[in-house]
Order: structure tokens, then C-alpha cells, then sequence
């Protein structure tokens, strides 16, 4: 590799590199501070601001970088940097400046504030291994950034230690992402014995050559699955979300449920994509190498979430558990509309991932309030709580009716733009299960309500102010909920123009 | 048969034996040096495929750092609380099932594949070959396993130090 | 050798094998001999007494009668001890430091195995001899002994970090990880040898030399902490943990423990002089060379290599009893605190001269 490739791609990769350099000022910065460590999350949220102006100013332009493999007329790298790429970057790096800002006032995080810089550290890994894994092409690339992000998520589920729930839920996030991650490991390793190359876009070269096994490459597939099925808690592989969500600090567990899943589901989206799509027809349907059926697969996977995890919020009484069912149930929905294989289905699964982020932040973000003043999660303690704290009431009434996908919330366009792409491809019966399961969901979302306004509040209960800093980040989820809902046309286009990948 | 197959089939016995007995052995200190064992002969595979820099390498990270921590941490958990780690199945009769379907499913794999090689010959050394492409083609993949590292080390030592009394 | 035993059994795959082996009884076993008796009179020398001399002449049959009062003893096996563990672990450690005489270069024709990842392969089966220290520690069942060996243990672990990384700055410098090469490289005078600079002319010579001493004195102190010799014999110190792993070991077994300790203590003083002092080359010139009969140079080869290894050992008797022991937790501070951040900055110094 010669120096002007090189500085290409160095060009190319020049958030990640900003991000590493603000990973170190972080540690150092850490290192110099010995008690008074307030500066270290407003350092953390410029980090994330520079990188994330650097991705909006870099938006237009695409490249591989680390071109590693050529044919006689293109050539790949292990990079992509196009506007799918970049969306999903600015979606993480926003969540991330969100979850930064949550934790400045989160008291669990200010229990454990001597220890808080490494805290800031480990979510700088975290957000470096998820921009790299949205952008990985070869499957080396995308093991290792998996790891990257895998092995910071363990350690931020189990980082403050208070409680046996926290330690338990740590072990079990690692058990089960060390043996899915394994899995996968075996599953890439078949398939490169299969094509001998590890890069997507030959692999999609050679998958259309004339002696590939399918029973093999089914094998190989499934084990790949089962470890992006980890990532975004798709059900056979969904058992370790409860208990992780319970048990983790409440600011790790809004993390983990909206940015780990978004880069669970562009490495899908990458994956069917760049690896198994043979060419885009002009109806916007992608046309697969009929090696292996992803349709089915999706299909089923989606019906399987969708239905589990509605189905179980219905018991749910703790609160965070109730919202870890329900983002399984959305991830359902996610992968529905993924299995409509079709740039309508890439384009509800963006638009839908930003009002889901929205949605699902401010929701676990008014838990965390009610939860430091109150010190429960549990629903029966949210009684009264709509008369006592009239703020957090309505926003909480805003961001639940947007969860169930009613009018005039953002919740509702997400949902809508989901049924316009499955109605497209002619999948009347999934359409009918998603429409009964979202049925169900109002039960479970509309039960707080009726904990909050319809029951008495008993003697104990005391009324939570939220402050003026919570207000305003507050203001900033709820505030977007309800203006697209009615004005999203904007976010449509932006949308449309990001999904183009690289290469195909 | 000439005598490489002879020595390959040896270590093959060594590191499948080995292997059954890590997951069978009742007590789990034997476990653990049965460990051992199987980490040295997949060693021994690796030097009579003609890759000998991974072989010292697995040695070195396998043997000498993952396996010394797996005993310490054996060694000191087994006697502390007075209960002994049960080290058996439960459930028999389905682990068999699934056990026997997803081996059967794999060797069937395994052997009815075609799988992709290329002719080569095995190198003299492959230490310079490794380092070359380590730092050319897949320079971006070393870098981020620098930082993986890096987190590694402050995750681990985060959550394992006593906290520190104010 | 390996030519030599080819010509003779036409097997390939044996004969590497038995050129691999024959340090064993070549040398080894000898130096065995040699080395408990050297130790014995060395210390005695340096204590201002006169040692053992009541077997032999001035008691150089010494080591026999020690060897032949180890085997008549009896084996025991407490009922507690893990009888399979028991049994393998001084074996074990036996087969870690045997097998790093592999990869020494005694003289330019006897190498036992030409691999080209020398060095490096003999740190990685260094810490097979951790692993059966444990092994044997544990098996035991007793509490000193398992203190002891988690001690050792650690402390050999710890110290092969600063080891790894002289030893990466070396290679560096070199550009071959084959014991043979380096020595190879270090031709003519003493002044190439790699501790007064290697290879460099001129000023990067001058400029290298004091990195080089450094590296040197930091890859002889962490090899002393691998061998557990003092000051870094916290594991068998005999006031302190009665003999550490070993104590419940008799007999044929402890020989061994004992046997293999002598034979870590001339592998490393045989890797310090193989990096840095030139390994099988002699100061000045070969008196073979000189005179014409070009079949003695190996021989030459072989006494110089043996004489600055022998010489290395007795540097760390000597070392014995001169220093006191050091705690547990100096051991570690030394390592982590202050080897460690020395040899990063070694490595980075001679990684930008070798640039240069």
C-alpha cells in the first residue's frame, strides 16, 4: 500500500481518528484530575459535537478507504464511507451526546464519580467500535469492531457495582455475547473456507459462481445470525435483554437499547446488501442470489420478536423491564420492515430509528428522574405521579401514545412508513400480525398512564421536580416527538439521500 | 503414511483427548491442566502447517497468560466457600440430541464441502510475511485492536480494584 | 549436527529430533554436575569458609554423592496430595527449561534447531515451567506451598513482560529473531558485540552503547526474577516459606526440581549472552584461523559460548550472597514501576536509531 492510498484513506476515516484523539484527552484528562472530575462529560460531548460536525461536512462525499482487494476493474477496500455510513454515525454520536447529558445528573453515576472518567472512556470505545462496525465491508473488520463494542458494553452494564443485580447483569451480557460472538466467529470462518476471501463485496462475486454448497453456506449463515441476532435482540437470541436492562445503570441501559441496535441493524443491512443482493430492480426491490433465502429468515424472525416481546411486557410490573420487552417488540418491527428487501424497507428502518431514538430515550430518561427522587422502578409507585410532577405527566403521556404509533406523534409516521413498505411488497399477513401486535402494546404502554392519572397517589408517594437542566433536555426529546409527527417531511428527504451504499 | 501423519495424528489424539477430558472431568483443577494439554497440541498442529510463528504465539498468549489466569482463578475459588463446583450435566437426553444433530449437520459439512484452496508452498518462516501485511493491507484492524486493548485494560482494572474509601 | 546425524540415519524427522535432544546429555547433565558443586564452593569461598571437601579431591565428587543420596531416598506421597498432579509436575517444569535448549546456539555447527522464531520461541516455553509450578504447588496440599508457588508464579509472569520487550528491542536492532543470526552478526572483535553498540559505525555507536548496557542490566534482572534466583527468591526462600513449591517433594522428584532450576540458570545466562555479548564469537580472533586448521573454530565456538555462559551463572552466584532478599511488593514495584516504563523507553530509543 503506497503513501497516497494511505493518506486517502486516512482522509477518508478522519472522524474515528478524532475520536481516538479525544479518547485519549479523555483518559489523560482523567489522569491529571484527582477529585474533582466535573470537566470530564462536558469534554466528552465536545468530543462527540467535533466528530459529528466533521461527519455532516463529509456526508456527500464516498470512498473505500484500505482498499485491500481488487478485481480486474474495481477496487475494495475494508471501508466504506458513504451516506448510509454517515446516517447512522450522526445517529449514534446524538444518541451518545444525549446519553452524556444524562449522565451529569443521573445519581447513579454520581455514586461512583471518582471512577466516572473511565466511565467516559469506556463509552468512547463504545462509540468508536460502533462507528467503525457501520462503515466495516470485510468480515475481519466487522468482527473486530463488534468486539471493540461488545467488550465496552460489558463493562458499562456492570459498571457501578452497587447492587448484586448489576454484577449479575454484567456476567450474564458477557456469557452470552462471548459464545454468540464465538458463534459468529465459526460462521465467517466457513465462509471464507467457502469463497477464500473475506471481503463482502467479492464474497457477493464468488456467491454467484456455480459450486457454492447451499446447505453449507446455510450453516455458515445461521451461526453469522446468531451473532447480529445478539446485537439486536431478535428472538431466538433475545434472553439476555431483560435481565441486562434491569440490572444495569439506567443511562447504560437507554445506550444500549437504542445505539447498540442501530449498529446491530446496519451490519444487517450491510450484510443482505453488499454480500447477497445481485442487483436493485427498478421497483426498488433488491433481487437476491438465490443462495439463500433471507426473506423466510427475516420473516420469521421478525414474527417471532414482535409477538415475544409484546406478548411479555404484558406481565412486566418493573418499568425498565417493561421497556426492554417493548424495544424487543420494536426491533420486530425493525426487521419486518427489513424483510420487505427493498430500498422502501432501508428507508422505514431509518426514518423509523430516529423517531425510536426520540421515543425511547426520553421515555428510560423520565424513568431515571422518577427513579432518583423515588428510588423504585416499579409501576406501582408511579401512582399519582401525573397530579403531584405535572411536567414529567405530560411528557411522559407524549412520549408513550408516540411508542404505540398513534396520531399525531412521530411514533405514528415511523409506523406508517413501515406499512406503506410491507403493504409494497404484498405481505398482507405479517402486515395483519403487526397490526394486531401493536394492538396489544397499547394495553401495556397506556397501563402507566392509568398508574399515573386514574389511581389515587398513596400517603408515601412524594412528588418529583424534575430541574431546570432536566427540563431542557427533556424539552429537546419530547419537543421533536410531537413536530414530526406533523411536519416530517424534511426527515423523509434526508433519509431518502442517505441510503445509498457504496458499490452496488 | 509417512511419519508426518503419524506425528499429526498424534496430536490430534493428544488434543481430542485432552478436550474431552477438560469437559468431563469431575474435579476442576484436572480440568484445567487438561486445558493444557489440548492448547499445546492444537500448538503442535499449527507447526506442522507451516505456521510457526502462530504456534510460539499460541503458546506463549495460550499456555503462558489465558491458562496461568484460568488457574489462578480455579485454584483460589475452588476451597474458599467450602462448596465444590458441580461440574455435570442436568439434562441428559436433550443435550444428546442437540449435541448429536448439530455434529452430524458439521461433519457432514465438513466433509462434503468443496472447499476453496490454492497451492502453495509452506513458507521457511512466516514472521516477516505477518508483519508485512499486519502493517500494509490490514493496518486499520491493528490500530483498532490497539485500542481494544487499551479499553480492555481500563475496563478490567475498573471493575476488579476495591473501591477506595473517601 | 543435524547434517551429520542425516548422513548417518536417513530419517529426516528423527534426526532433527535427536539433534534437538542431545543438549540433554551432552551438556546438561555435565553442567549439572559441574554447577551444584560450583554453587556449593562459590558460596563457601564467599562466606570465608571452605565448603565441601571430604568427597573426592578437594570434593569434587561431591554432586555424585548428592545425586546418589537423592535416589536412595524415599518417595513420599502424602494421602491428601493429588497423586496424578503430584507425580507430573516436576516433570513438567523439567520439560520447560530442558526444552528451551533447543533453540541455543552452542556453536556455528551445533544449533539444536535452526527455527527461525529462536528467541521468541524460547520465552514462550518458559512458561510451561509456570505451569508446573503451580501444578506442583497445588498438588501438594499445603498451604506454604501453594503461597509459594502463587508467588512464583507471578513473579515469573510479571517479569517476562520487561524480558519480552529488551529482548523486542533487540531483535529490532538485529532484524532476526534467530539466536544463530544475532551471533552470527556479531563477528570480529569485541567491540561488535551488541552491548558496545552491534553493527553501528560512528557516532550512533557512541550514542547507542549506554542503551544497549541498560538493556542489558534490565534483561539480566528480569531473567534473574524467571529463574527465582535471588534477589527474587521470595518463592523458595527458606526462611520465609520453609521451600516455597518444592517443600513436600523427596527424591528422584526434587532432583529434578533441583536439576532443572540449574539448567533455567545456564539458559538465561545463555540468552543474555547470545543478545548482548557476542554469543559463540570469541574477543579476538580464533587461534584456528591463525593457523590455518579451520575444523578447531567450532570447537573455539564451543569454549567461548560455554565460557561466558558459565561466567553469566556465576555472576548470579555471586549475586547470592551479596544482596538481600527483596519483599514481595518491592519485587512488583520494581517490575511494574520501573523495568517496565525503562525498557518502553529502551525500545523506543533503539527502535528511531535503527531507523537512523
Amino acid at each position: 500500500m503506497d503513501l497516497t492510498s494511505l493518506n486517502n484513506s486516512l482522509r477518508l476515516i478522519t472522524p474515528e481518528i478524532i475520536l481516538s484523539i479525544f479518547l485519549v484527552i479523555v483518559v489523560v484528562v482523567d489522569l491529571i484530575l484527582k477529585s474533582n472530575k466535573k470537566v470530564i462529560p462536558y469534554l466528552a460531548v465536545l468530543g462527540f459535537a467535533v466528530t459529528g460536525i466533521v461527519v455532516i461536512s463529509s456526508l456527500d462525499s464516498s470512498g473505500f478507504a484500505f482498499i485491500t482487494a481488487s478485481t480486474s476493474s474495481k477496487q475494495f477496500g475494508m471501508f466504506a464511507h458513504d451516506p448510509l455510513g454517515g446516517f447512522f454515525k450522526l445517529l449514534i454520536l446524538s444518541v451518545s451526546i444525549f446519553i452524556v447529558l444524562f449522565t451529569i445528573t443521573s445519581s447513579e453515576i454520581k455514586q461512583i464519580h471518582l471512577r466516572s472518567g473511565e466511565f467516559y472512556a469506556l463509552m468512547y470505545g463504545m462509540v468508536l467500535g460502533m462507528m467503525v462496525l457501520v462503515s466495516a465491508v470485510d468480515l475481519i473488520l466487522i468482527y473486530v469492531a463488534l468486539e471493540l463494542l461488545s467488550l465496552s458494553s460489558y463493562v458499562l452494564a456492570g459498571f457501578t457495582k452497587l447492587r448484586d443485580r448489576n454484577s449479575e447483569a454484567a456476567l450474564k451480557y458477557m456469557i452470552y455475547g462471548v459464545v454468540s460472538s464465538g458463534l459468529m466467529l465459526f460462521g465467517i470462518s466457513i465462509v471464507y473456507g467457502l469463497t477464500g476471501t473475506t471481503n463482502l463485496y467479492l464474497i457477493n462475486s464468488l456467491l454467484q459462481g456455480p459450486q457454492i454448497n447451499i446447505l453449507t453456506l446455510l450453516f455458515a449463515v445461521l451461526l453469522i445470525m446468531a451473532g447480529v441476532g445478539f446485537k439486536i435482540s431478535a428472538v431466538p437470541f433475545h434472553f439476555w435483554t431483560p435481565d441486562v436492562y434491569e440490572g444495569a445503570p439506567i443511562t447504560i441501559t437507554a445506550y444500549l437499547s437504542v445505539a447498540s441496535k442501530a449498529a446491530g441493524f446496519a451490519l444487517l443491512i450491510r450484510v443482505i446488501q453488499i454480500g447477497f443482493v445481485s442487483f436493485v430492480g427498478s421497483d426498488g426491490f433488491w433481487n437476491l442470489i438465490p443462495v439463500f433465502d433471507w426473506k423466510a429468515l427475516l420473516v420469521l424472525l421478525s414474527v417471532l420478536t414482535m409477538t415475544l416481546g409484546n406478548l411479555s411486557a404484558l406481565w412486566q410490573n418493573n418499568l425498565k423491564r417493561m421497556l426492554a420487552y417493548s424495544s424487543i417488540a420494536h426491533a420486530g418491527y425493525l426487521i419486518l420492515a427489513l424483510a420487505t428487501l427493498s430500498t422502501q424497507g432501508v428507508v422505514a428502518v431509518l426514518i423509523y430509528f430516529i423517531f425510536y431514538a426520540l421515543m425511547n430515550l426520553g421515555a428510560f430518561y423520565i424513568v431515571m428522574i422518577i427513579a432518583d427522587r423515588t428510588g423504585s422502578e416499579d409501576i406501582d409507585d408511579y401512582d399519582g405521579l401525573g397530579y403531584t410532577s405535572s411536567f414529567l405527566g405530560v411528557s411522559l403521556i407524549i412520549l408513550l401514545v408516540s411508542l404505540v404509533g398513534l396520531p399525531p406523534t412521530a411514533g405514528f409516521i415511523g409506523k406508517l412508513y413501515l406499512f406503506i413498505a410491507v403493504l409494497d411488497a404484498e405481505m398482507y399477513v405479517v402486515a395483519v400480525i403487526a397490526v394486531l401486535n401493536t394492538v396489544v402494546s397499547l394495553y401495556y404502554y397506556l397501563r402507566v398512564l392509568k398508574h399515573m392519572y386514574l389511581t389515587k397517589a398513596s400517603d408515601s408517594t412524594q412528588s418529583v421536580r424534575a430541574s431546570g437542566g432536566e427540563k431542557i433536555i427533556l424539552l429537546l426529546l419530547v419537543v421533536p416527538t410531537l413536530l414530526f409527527g406533523i411536519y416530517f417531511q424534511p426527515i423523509v428527504d434526508f433519509t431518502k439521500s442517505c441510503i445509498t451504499v457504496l458499490g452496488v | 503414511m509417512d511419519l508426518y501423519d503419524i506425528i499429526f495424528y498424534l496430536f490430534a489424539l493428544l488434543t481430542l483427548v485432552s478436550a474431552y477430558f477438560v469437559v468431563t472431568n469431575k474435579n476442576i483443577v484436572h480440568s484445567a491442566f487438561f486445558l493444557l494439554f489440548t492448547l499445546f497440541g492444537i500448538a503442535g498442529l499449527y507447526v506442522l502447517l507451516g505456521a510457526d510463528f502462530l504456534a510460539v504465539v499460541q503458546i506463549m498468549v495460550y499456555v503462558g497468560g489465558i491458562l496461568i489466569l484460568l488457574l489462578f482463578g480455579v485454584m483460589i475459588t475452588n476451597k474458599i466457600t467450602n462448596v465444590s463446583i458441580k461440574t455435570g450435566t442436568i439434562h441428559i437426553i436433550p443435550a444428546a440430541i442437540v449435541i448429536g444433530l448439530f455434529a452430524g449437520a458439521l461433519a457432514s459439512i465438513m466433509v462434503k464441502t468443496q472447499w476453496q484452496t490454492e497451492s502453495a508452498k509452506i513458507p521457511f518462516t512466516t514472521s516477516y510475511a505477518l508483519g508485512k501485511s499486519l502493517i500494509t493491507e490490514y493496518v486499520l484492524i491493528f490500530e483498532i485492536l490497539g485500542i481494544l486493548l487499551l479499553i480492555a485494560l481500563i475496563g478490567a482494572a475498573s471493575i476488579a480494584r476495591r473501591e477506595e474509601k473517601e | 549436527m543435524y547434517e551429520i546425524i542425516n548422513d548417518f540415519i536417513q530419517i529426516e524427522i528423527v534426526s532433527m529430533f535427536i539433534s534437538a535432544a542431545l543438549p540433554l546429555f551432552v551438556f546438561i547433565l555435565p553442567f549439572a554436575l559441574f554447577a551444584v558443586l560450583a554453587e556449593r564452593k562459590v558460596s563457601a569461598f564467599m562466606q570465608d569458609r571452605i565448603g565441601p571437601n571430604r568427597v573426592g579431591y578437594h570434593g569434587i565428587l561431591q554432586t555424585v554423592a548428592d545425586i546418589l543420596k537423592l535416589i536412595q531416598k524415599e518417595d513420599i506421597v502424602a494421602e491428601k496430595n493429588d497423586k496424578v498432579l503430584f507425580n507430573i509436575a516436576p516433570y513438567l517444569v523439567f520439560a520447560g527449561s530442558f526444552a528451551a535448549f533447543a533453540a541455543i546456539p552452542f556453536s556455528s555447527k551445533y544449533i539444536g534447531s535452526h527455527t527461525e522464531v529462536g528467541i521468541f520461541y524460547i520465552i514462550a516455553i518458559s512458561s510451561l515451567v509456570v505451569a508446573g509450578i503451580l501444578m506442583g504447588g497445588w498438588a501438594s496440599n499445603n498451604k506454604y506451598s501453594l503461597l509459594g508457588a502463587m508467588r512464583s508464579a507471578a513473579q515469573i509472569i510479571s517479569y517476562e513482560i520487561p524480558t519480552a520487550l529488551v529482548v523486542l528491542a533487540m531483535i529490532m536492532f538485529t532484524g532476526t529473531m534467530s539466536l544463530d543470526a544475532m551471533s552470527q552478526q556479531q563477528t570480529a572483535y569485541f567491540w561488535n558485540w551488541n552491548i558496545l553498540g552491534g553493527h553501528e559505525t560512528g557516532i550512533l555507536k557512541i550514542v547507542l552503547t549506554p542503551f544497549m548496557i541498560s538493556g542489558f542490566l534490565i534483561l539480566f534482572t528480569s531473567t534473574l526474577a524467571e529463574v527465582n534466583r535471588v534477589p527474587f527468591d521470595i518463592p523458595e526462600a527458606e526462611s520465609e516459606l520453609v521451600s516455597g513449591f518444592h517443600t513436600e517433594y523427596t527424591g528422584m522428584k526434587f532432583a529434578m526440581f533441583f536439576l532443572s532450576e540449574y539448567a533455567n540458570m545456564f539458559a538465561v545466562g545463555a540468552i543474555v549472552t547470545a543478545v548482548f555479548l557476542g554469543g559463540y564469537q570469541s574477543p579476538f580472533g580464533y587461534i584456528g584461523n591463525s593457523i590455518g586448521v579451520t575444523w578447531l573454530v567450532p570447537i573455539e565456538q564451543f569454549f567461548w559460548f560455554t565460557a561466558k555462559g558459565l561466567f553469566m551463572v556465576f555472576v548470579q552466584m555471586w549475586l547470592r550472597w551479596t544482596l538481600p532478599r527483596l519483599r514481595v511488593d518491592q519485587l512488583m514495584t520494581i517490575c511494574w514501576k520501573y523495568l517496565i516504563p525503562y525498557s518502553f523507553l529502551n525500545l523506543i530509543v533503539i527502535g528511531i536509531i535503527t531507523l537512523l
